[in-house]
C-alpha cells in the first residue's frame, strides 16, 4: 500500500490582488506557495494550521475548485492539475468534498432527496428507481430517518446537516474526501457522533481524507499522519502520534501548547507565541514563521530553510533541525 | 466571604412565533469577588441569555426576566430603575462578546469608543481620558497604541479586535467581568494569547470573572468553580477539581468523554451522547437529559431531578446520582 492516491507536488496557488487606478495586479496573495504532499489509499492526511494559512484554499485546489497557478497534482495515476471542466467531470466522482457549514453548502430549496440525487444524475448513474433506493441507503449509512427525504436543510440540526453532507460526498463511491472542518460550527457532543461517522465510513469503504481543520486534538484523533500548514507551506509533517510526542517545528509545537487541556490539575505552561500571523501578500522574508518564533536566530530572517526528512516519514523546515543535525 | 454576583431561581423567558420558550429555568449560582466562575454548555443550553440577564440586556420586549433575583454588591439588579442600571453597565460591571466585529461600532474609530465608555462614567476630559485609553491599550497589548486609536476595526486583525473590545470592558475598571465565548472566533494561538491577558489583568485590577464557553479545556485552565448548563437548567455546579475529576452528571460525563484529547488513541472510537438537545418547545416532562442519558429509569420521565449537594460546594441534578 505504498503507492500513493493523491500526489502534490510544489503547488502554487496565488491569487491576484488588483488595486490603484487601472485595477492593475500588483499584488499576489500567495495563498499556496509551494506545497508538497501525498496520501495514501485508505489513509487520513490532517492538515492543520490558523485562519489564513491557506489550508482551505489548498483542498479546493486539490478538488480543482480553483485551478493552481503552478504545481502538479497527481490523483490515481492521473495530472489533474491543468484538466478542462469537462475533462475532470469523470474524475470528480472520485474526489468529494464536505464543507464546514452545512447550512451554505446545502440549497436551501432543495429537499434533501434531491440534494442527494443530483450527483447521481450529474454522472448518469442508473434510473430514477434506483437512485432513490441510493438515496435511501445513504440516509440509512449516516443515521438519518428514511422521511428525510422529502425535507429541506432547514428542518434539521447542525449534526444532521453535516451527515446530509456526508451522505452526499460518499453518494458517488469517491476514493478521496476532502474534509473542510467538518466538525469545526459543532457542539461538543456532537463534534464526536460526527467524528466517529467519519471513522466508521473510512473503514467500511476504504475512502482516503485529507482532514483540514484547526483544532490540533480533533485532527490527531482521525488523522494517521498530520502536516501542519502555515503561511502557504508545510512546515511539518509525520505521522500523527510522533508529531505530538516530538514535534521539531517551533510551530507546531507552541500550537500543541496552545490547546487548554480539560484537566484542572495540568495548569499550562505555555510558551505563547505573540503576535499574528502575517499578511500571505507580503509574507515574511527566509523562514515565514521567524518574526514570531520564540527560537529564532541568525539564518531565520535571511535563508529560508530547506525541508530536510528527519526519518523517512518526518519532515520538517526549520533551520533548528539543521543545527541539531551538524553537531 | 460575601459574594460579589448572587444568582437566585432566575426564570427569562421569551415570546417566539411558536409560543413561550423558557430559556432560562430556575437557575442559581454565585461569583466569589477576584474569582472566575465558568458557565459551561451547548449552544441553546441559555448561558447566553443567563449573562445577558445580568446585563439587563435581554432583547425587549421578546425577551423577560419572569421571577427570580440577581444580588450585585447587595443590589437587586432585576429591579433597578435603567437610570441606576446605566451606571452600572460597563462600569462595575461589563462584557466582552464572542464575535468582536459584530460588537465594535464598524463606522467609529477605536479611541472613540473607548473615550465613550470613560465620558458616559468617569469625569474625565478629553485629555486625560485620550490618556487612560492609551495606558489601557498598552495594558491588553496592543502595539502602538497613538495610531490604533484612530484606526477602525476593520484595520485590525481578529485577535487586536477582540483585544480593543476587551480595553473598552477594562477602561472604567469593572469588579465583574462576563466574558461571553471571548475566543471562540479564535484560532488557538491567539486564543491562548487573549486568555493569557484575561488572567494577568484579573490578578492586577482584582476583578471577578464569569466566563462563559463550551469549550471544557477553557474552563479547566482559567477557572475555579464551574457551572454546567443543559437545555436552561443548571446540572452540574462545583469547583473544576470536583467536576473534572468526580462529574456525577451523565451528561457532564459524557462531555467530558466526548472530547477528542491530544493523548487519546488516533482512529479509536470516542464516546458519544447519542441523541441532540431537545427543543425547548416541546420538552420532555421529569428530566431534560433523559432521552440521551445512559441511566435513565421510569422515574426520569416523571419526576424533575432537584439540586442535592454531593460534597459541599458540589452540586447536582440527577435523580439516580448516588447509584451512578
Amino acid at each position: 500500500m505504498n503507492k500513493s492516491l493523491l500526489t502534490v507536488k510544489d503547488l502554487k496557488l496565488h491569487f491576484p490582488v488588483k488595486s490603484g487606478l487601472f485595477h492593475r495586479t500588483r499584488l499576489y496573495n500567495r495563498a499556496v506557495d509551494g506545497v508538497n504532499l501525498h496520501v495514501r489509499p485508505g489513509e487520513t492526511l490532517g492538515l492543520v494550521g490558523e485562519s489564513g494559512c491557506g489550508k482551505t484554499s489548498l483542498g479546493r485546489c486539490i478538488a480543482r475548485l480553483y485551478k493552481p497557478t503552478s504545481g502538479e497534482i497527481h490523483f490515481d495515476g492521473q495530472e489533474i492539475s491543468h484538466l478542462t471542466a469537462k475533462a475532470m467531470l469523470p474524475i470528480r466522482q472520485d474526489i468529494q468534498m464536505i464543507f464546514q457549514d452545512p447550512m451554505e453548502s446545502l440549497n436551501a430549496r432543495h429537499t434533501v432527496g434531491d440534494i442527494l440525487e443530483e450527483p447521481l444524475i450529474i454522472h448518469k448513474t442508473g434510473n430514477q428507481a434506483s437512485r432513490r433506493q441510493r438515496v435511501r441507503s445513504l440516509l440509512d449509512i449516516v443515521g438519518l430517518p428514511t422521511r428525510s427525504i422529502s425535507r429541506y436543510p432547514f428542518e434539521f440540526s447542525g449534526g444532521q446537516r453535516q451527515r446530509i453532507g456526508i451522505a452526499r460526498a460518499i453518494s458517488m463511491n469517491p476514493k478521496l474526501i476532502i474534509c473542510d472542518e467538518p466538525v469545526s460550527a459543532l457542539d461538543v457532543s456532537i463534534q464526536s457522533q460526527i467524528l466517529n461517522l467519519l471513522i466508521e465510513l473510512q473503514q467500511e469503504y476504504g475512502l482516503s481524507y485529507l482532514f483540514i481543520a484547526h483544532d490540533l486534538a480533533v485532527v490527531k484523533h482521525v488523522s494517521d499522519r498530520i502536516a501542519i500548514m502555515y503561511l502557504g507551506k508545510i512546515i511539518e509533517e509525520g505521522p500523527s502520534d510522533l508529531i505530538y510526542a516530538q514535534a521539531m517545528h517551533p510551530y507546531t509545537e507552541s500550537l500543541i501548547n496552545a490547546i487548554p487541556i480539560p484537566d484542572p490539575h495540568r495548569k499550562p505552561e505555555r510558551a505563547v507565541i505573540s503576535g499574528d500571523v502575517p499578511s500571505p501578500i507580503n509574507p515574511p522574508t527566509g523562514c515565514r514563521f521567524h518574526p514570531r518564533c520564540p527560537k529564532q536566530f541568525d539564518p531565520c530572517a535571511n535563508a529560508e530553510p530547506i525541508t530536510r526528512m528527519l526519518t523517512d516519514q518526518h519532515q520538517v523546515s526549520c533551520h533548528l533541525s539543521e543545527l541539531q543535525d551538524a553537531s | 466571604m460575601t459574594n460579589l454576583l448572587e444568582i437566585c431561581d432566575l426564570v427569562t423567558e421569551f415570546e417566539t412565533d411558536e409560543g413561550l420558550v423558557r430559556a432560562v429555568d430556575a437557575v442559581s449560582f454565585e461569583v466569589k469577588p477576584g474569582s472566575t466562575l465558568g458557565l459551561v454548555g451547548e449552544s441553546g443550553c441559555g448561558k447566553s441569555v443567563t449573562a445577558l440577564s445580568i446585563m439587563q440586556l435581554l432583547p425587549n420586549p421578546a425577551g423577560k426576566i419572569v421571577s427570580g433575583k440577581i444580588f450585585f454588591q447587595g443590589l437587586e439588579l432585576t429591579q433597578l430603575p435603567i437610570q441606576e442600571m446605566e451606571n452600572l453597565r460597563g462600569n462595575e460591571i461589563s462584557m466582552v462578546f464572542q464575535e468582536p466585529m459584530t460588537a465594535l461600532n464598524p463606522v467609529q474609530t477605536i479611541g472613540r469608543q473607548l473615550t465613550e465608555v470613560l465620558y458616559l462614567h468617569t469625569d474625565h476630559n478629553e485629555t486625560s481620558a485620550i490618556q487612560a485609553a492609551l495606558a489601557i491599550l498598552e495594558k491588553v497589548g496592543i502595539p502602538s497604541p497613538e495610531i490604533r486609536m484612530s484606526e477602525y476595526p476593520h484595520q485590525l486583525s481578529g485577535g487586536m479586535r477582540q483585544r480593543a473590545l476587551i480595553a473598552i470592558a477594562l477602561v472604567c475598571n469593572p469588579t465583574l467581568l462576563i466574558a461571553d465565548e471571548p475566543t471562540t472566533a479564535l484560532d488557538v494561538t491567539i486564543q491562548a494569547q487573549i486568555l493569557d491577558l484575561i488572567e494577568n489583568l484579573q490578578q492586577q485590577l482584582g476583578m471577578a470573572v464569569l466566563m462563559i464557553t463550551h469549550d471544557l479545556g477553557v474552563i479547566a485552565e482559567t477557572c475555579q468553580d464551574v457551572v454546567v448548563m443543559y437545555a436552561g437548567k443548571v446540572v452540574e455546579k462545583g469547583s473544576v477539581f470536583d467536576v473534572f475529576d468526580h462529574p456525577k452528571h451523565p451528561y457532564t460525563r459524557g462531555l467530558l468523554k466526548s472530547i477528542p484529547r491530544l493523548d487519546s488513541r488516533a482512529k479509536s472510537k470516542l464516546d458519544v451522547i447519542d441523541g441532540m438537545v431537545p427543543g425547548l418547545l416541546d420538552l420532555p416532562p421529569g428530566c431534560r437529559f433523559q432521552n440521551r442519558c445512559p441511566h435513565k429509569t421510569p422515574e426520569c420521565t416523571t419526576t424533575s431531578p432537584n439540586i442535592e449537594t454531593v460534597t459541599p460546594g458540589h452540586q447536582v441534578s440527577c435523580l439516580n446520582w448516588k447509584s451512578l
